[in-house]
């Protein structure tokens, strides 16, 4: 009797065959899929971090050019070179018996250069890739979850 | 038939064995130490790449921001031998344009051909860019080229070309003396010497890095973003620099003069305006040093080169007796043209006598004889202790490279001898530099309070610009004693008809002629000195000039005198400042 029951359930072997053809080729495209997945990812981020190589090679060159474009500006406007610019249209030195001096309210005279932002208390930071692009899921999960709770903390206090 | 399959099971196992033995060996090999050393070794030379990050070396500007230092683009050529398609093509071009030899170039072109050479070989460094655009030129008439039917076409494959910046001085010689140089052509170990690159040399460069990049495009690591140099913003003027610079020379050459120095400084906040010394260099050739300054000689004679600085002393001593009470203006004295001190006798610049005198006329007439009777008036332990606050024997603390310094002897040390009391009076035995003179003389210019002397104003670091503040160093008299000083000064020059004088601005001053001691004693050279500041109810600036052995004439007050006079014509301009009547009158209501 029981071996009856067995045999009234048991799957003809074509079709088990089937099954497992079939289950083997679910993981095969599974695998196609996230294989193929990886691979666009793969080349995205290989494309972008070429990219990025790229631009940093070109900011290496701009800082250079920078550089260099602000020392060919101080030879054209160098104290030599602006005498004789000068000289060539026809200005001369001036001198003392030359100038007229008039009283001006409220010029308080040439202020040395100020070629930068005086200190202040708050630094902003300054990084070229955001920290998404470079900080691991377990990162992100344990920033955010030390905020959530620091804010937590806060709004308790 | 069963022998054949013996042999087959014989042959069977023994390819089994050697397969087994294989696999072992493949094993053991994956797994050894030096296995391991070698993959770790390729991980390190293909996948990732080591590089030293130079930052930018900080700039250097004048007060106003023109550009005294800064860096340029140069850059290096090399090749690849295995990427070279015409050697002939490369070694020609690079051997025109970048005025190499050809036959080294061209051996270097074909050394993968010839020799598996897989190195890259630098051909030259610091090329200009101009050059670089002429190759880029030619690389761009290649490309366009049609291919000849026979032969390789004329290719520049396989050359390669990198910027890099190395230290440019736009504006030449000018202040040379101050800045220092930087020493570009070591790339990898250069460093700022003398002056300002000297001085500032760990600021200026900035930190250098070491980075690890990976080859791997998927593995993205920023470069880390390496902040430049601090750049220095000077207290120096470069319009003034110039002037003085101009007059200097000037003065060297009219007068025949071996070198000569002239120091502007802000006499209330020690700030230097312009420091020129002759001879000077351009820091562009820093190579030709040697021609210029000879073993020997100083590179910035202001602050390294120690003189005997003579009557200029003078303002020193009369303000030490003064501010002790020793002496005052209308202290009499009389003049019999000898003095004996220390059991030696003490004589006049021309053996004169000039008979009744008041201090004024001492200093009017730079009597050396008063001025030894006022050093005795004072006695020598307060003389020598206004020296020393004075900052004599001790560095200035100027911030740049190179200050030389030469200690002052005082009664008890075994080089001291009562004597000196008498001619240090008038500064002979006494060696100073005119950086130290200036200093200690500015305060009669500051209400006795002597200043720091400095060049750098402020500094630019990771972005913000940070303040030098002027720093007292002590109030050495006091502020009357500084402005009865200032007024005996003008009244000397005013009663002597100085050359020293600038019309419609009063100033106040005094000359320095020293002769200079050689191996037998005095020899008939001089140092030429005079300081003098104005305007005298306001300074704004006070001038040190020195010229080292004229010819014109041995007396500061015959050619250093007139240098004054023409430095201040040229700063009241440059400074802005009215003359005297104009200025009162703008101040009055």
């Amino acid at each position: 009797m029981n071996q009856r029951i067995i045999q009234a359930y048991r799957q003809a072997p074509w079709r088990v065959q089937l099954q497992w053809i079939g289950l083997f080729l679910l993981i095969l495209v599974a695998g196609m899929l996230i294989a193929g997945v990886y691979l666009y990812v793969s080349g995205r981020a290989a494309e972008t971090g070429a990219r990025i190589k790229a631009l940093e090679v070109e900011r290496e060159g701009l800082a250079i050019r920078i550089a260099d474009m602000r020392t060919q500006l101080a030879l054209l406007n160098s104290s030599q070179v602006m005498l004789e610019r000068a000289e060539k249209l026809g200005f001369r030195p001036v001198e003392r018996e030359d100038l007229v001096y008039l009283p001006a309210a409220g010029v308080s005279g040439r202020e040395v250069v100020f070629l930068a932002p005086p200190p202040t208390s708050v630094m902003r930071e300054n990084k070229l890739l955001r920290p998404a692009y470079t900080q691991s899921l377990w990162d992100l999960f344990y920033q955010t979850a030390y905020q959530y709770l620091n804010t937590r903390g806060g709004q308790g206090q | 038939m069963n022998d054949g399959a013996g042999r087959m099971r014989l042959i069977g196992a023994v390819f089994v064995l050697l397969s087994a033995a294989i696999v072992y060996q493949m094993i053991r090999i994956q797994n050894s130490e030096h296995s391991r050393q070698l993959v770790e070794m390729f991980a390190r030379t293909y996948n990732q790449q080591v590089r030293i990050i130079l930052p930018e070396r900080g700039n250097i500007y004048d007060r106003w921001g023109n550009l005294l230092a800064g860096n340029k683009e140069v850059y290096e050529v090399g090749i690849a031998p295995p990427q070279v398609a015409n050697p002939e093509t490369v070694a020609r071009d690079l051997a025109a344009v970048l005025d190499v030899d050809y036959y080294d170039t061209l051996r270097k072109a074909e050394s993968f051909r010839k020799e598996g050479n897989e190195r890259y070989e630098l051909i030259k460094d610091f090329v200009p860019a101009d050059k670089i655009r002429q190759l880029e030129q030619k690389l761009a008439e290649y490309e366009n080229a049609e291919k000849p039917k026979k032969g390789a076409p004329p290719s520049l494959a396989g050359v390669y070309w990198k910027a890099h910046l190395i230290r440019s001085y736009p504006e030449n010689e000018l202040a040379a003396n101050v800045l220092g140089f930087y020493n570009f052509l070591d790339r990898w170990n250069g460093r700022g010497m003398l002056g300002l690159e000297e001085q500032y040399n760990n600021l200026l460069a900035g930190n250098k890095q070491q980075v690890v990049l990976p080859l791997n495009p998927t593995e993205i690591q920023e470069i880390p973003e390496i902040p430049p140099g601090a750049s220095l913003i000077t207290s120096l003027d470069r319009d003034i620099q110039a002037a003085m610079e101009r007059i200097i020379d000037q003065a060297v050459k009219e007068n025949g003069a071996e070198s000569g120095t002239l120091v502007v400084m802000d006499p209330k906040t020690g700030e230097i305006l312009a420091m020129a010394t002759t001879p000077h260099f351009n820091p562009n050739e820093y190579w030709r040093y040697d021609e210029i300054f000879p073993v020997g000689s100083y590179f910035n004679r202001a602050i390294s080169q120690l003189y005997e600085p003579g009557s200029v002393f003078k303002v020193l001593t009369m303000a030490a007796a003064i501010d002790a009470g020793a002496v005052q203006p209308e202290t009499p004295f009389v003049d019999v043209g000898a003095i004996e001190v220390g059991g030696i006798w003490i004589y006049n610049w021309d053996r004169g006598a000039w008979g009744p005198q008041d201090m004024v006329g001492c200093m009017q007439h730079s009597l050396n004889v008063c001025l030894a009777w006022v050093a005795q008036e004072l006695g020598p332990t307060q003389f020598y202790k206004y020296l020393q606050d004075f900052g004599i024997g001790r560095y200035t603390g100027i911030d740049l490279a190179g200050e030389q310094v030469y200690p002052l002897s005082l009664p008890g040390d075994s080089n001291w001898y009562p004597v000196n009391l008498g001619t240090n009076s008038f500064g002979q035995g006494v060696a100073t530099t005119p950086i130290q003179m200036i200093t200690a003389i500015a305060a009669m210019a500051n209400e006795g309070k002597m200043m720091a002397p400095h060049v750098v104003k402020a500094y630019i670091q990771d972005g913000v610009q940070y303040t030098v503040n002027p720093r007292v160093i002590r109030q050495v008299v006091k502020p009357e004693t500084a402005r009865t000083i200032t007024e005996m000064l003008a009244v000397s020059l005013e009663n002597e008809a100085s050359n020293a004088l600038v019309e419609g601005y009063r100033v106040a001053g005094k000359t320095g002629t020293a002769e200079i001691p050689g191996p037998g004693g005095y020899t008939n050279m001089t140092n030429a000195s005079f300081v003098g500041w104005g305007p005298v109810d306001d300074p704004r600036f006070i001038v040190y000039v020195w010229l080292e052995k004229p010819t014109s004439s041995p007396w500061g007050s015959v050619v250093a005198a007139p240098v004054f006079s023409q430095a201040v014509e040229e700063l009241v301009v440059l400074m802005k400042i009215p003359p005297d009547e104009v200025r009162q009158q703008l101040a009055s209501p």
